[in-house]
């Protein structure tokens, strides 16, 4: 995989975290409501542009690079979700959480690779 | 380990089965599956249309089974956000990895692909990680 091919996925990846971060805090903010909820359809704006540019860098990597290479990156990103979750939102996971994650990635793994 | 986010820190949704988060999060994943079939059936229905236009990807627009896809998409996302209202990121996003199940079973019985093994050992192992994801959140709720 060429470098430009490696820093488009490693931006998509990060886009996909970003922009799913992006939507949980617009949703958690209308949720709450009273001052918490005001600006939270700029944020949900925010999160739907950050999930296109995924979807086109992810759409442009696709036609650069084979997709056997791509399968575990795609595998990751419920990994790459939970940790920037644990970052941005402070959620945490118990130990089963942490097994439930790990074994669908693994799982998403083998369904991409047959 | 920390424990998960307390559900009690989360809001609580209108009452009724079908605004529960984890249906909602269900439905999210049988329309993804659905919107994945139905976009694959309108390009193979582009790929027998010989225009000009199968080449630049517009024909598949042509397909009514293209503008149903398009819609079980757009519904499944108004999922998404929902669910996200109530449910933590990192947990609602693993669960949704139920679409590597139903995307695999509906190709196997709606267009006659085969399931081979390995995908077949992947769709196991995927329950296995949503069912431990399930009870991750059954034990949050029995300590709150």
């Amino acid at each position: 995989m060429s470098l430009t091919a490696w820093v488009l996925v490693i931006i998509s990846q990060l886009a996909l975290v970003a922009g799913q971060i992006f939507l949980k805090r617009a949703m958690s903010r209308r949720e709450h409501g009273g001052e918490k909820a005001r600006g939270w359809i700029g944020t949900l704006t925010i999160g739907i542009a950050t999930m296109t540019v995924w979807f086109l860098l992810w759409l442009g990597v696709m036609h650069q690079v084979e997709l056997s290479k791509l399968m575990p990156l795609e595998g990751i990103s419920p990994l790459l979700i939970v940790l920037g979750a644990a970052v941005f939102l402070r959620e945490r996971l118990n130990w089963r959480g942490w097994a439930g994650v790990g074994l669908t990635c693994v799982g998403v793994l083998l369904v991409s690779a047959s | 380990m920390h424990d998960q986010m307390p559900a009690t820190s989360l809001p609580k949704p209108a009452p009724g089965l079908f605004w529960n988060p984890f249906l909602q999060i269900f439905l999210t994943v049988l329309l993804t599956a659905a919107a994945q079939i139905l976009l694959k059936v309108g390009a193979d229905y582009s790929a027998a249309n010989d225009s000009v236009w199968s080449w630049l990807g517009v024909a598949e627009l042509g397909s009514w089974w293209t503008w149903a896809g398009i819609l079980a998409f757009v519904a499944s996302f108004g999922g998404w956000l929902y669910a996200l209202r109530f449910l933590p990121l990192g947990l609602a996003f693993a669960l949704t990895n139920g679409v590597h199940i139903f995307v695999p079973l509906g190709s196997w019985l709606f267009l006659g692909e085969h399931i081979s093994l390995l995908r077949g050992s992947g769709i196991c192992v995927i329950i296995a990680g949503i069912l431990l994801l399930a009870q991750s959140v059954a034990k949050v709720e029995e300590k709150v």
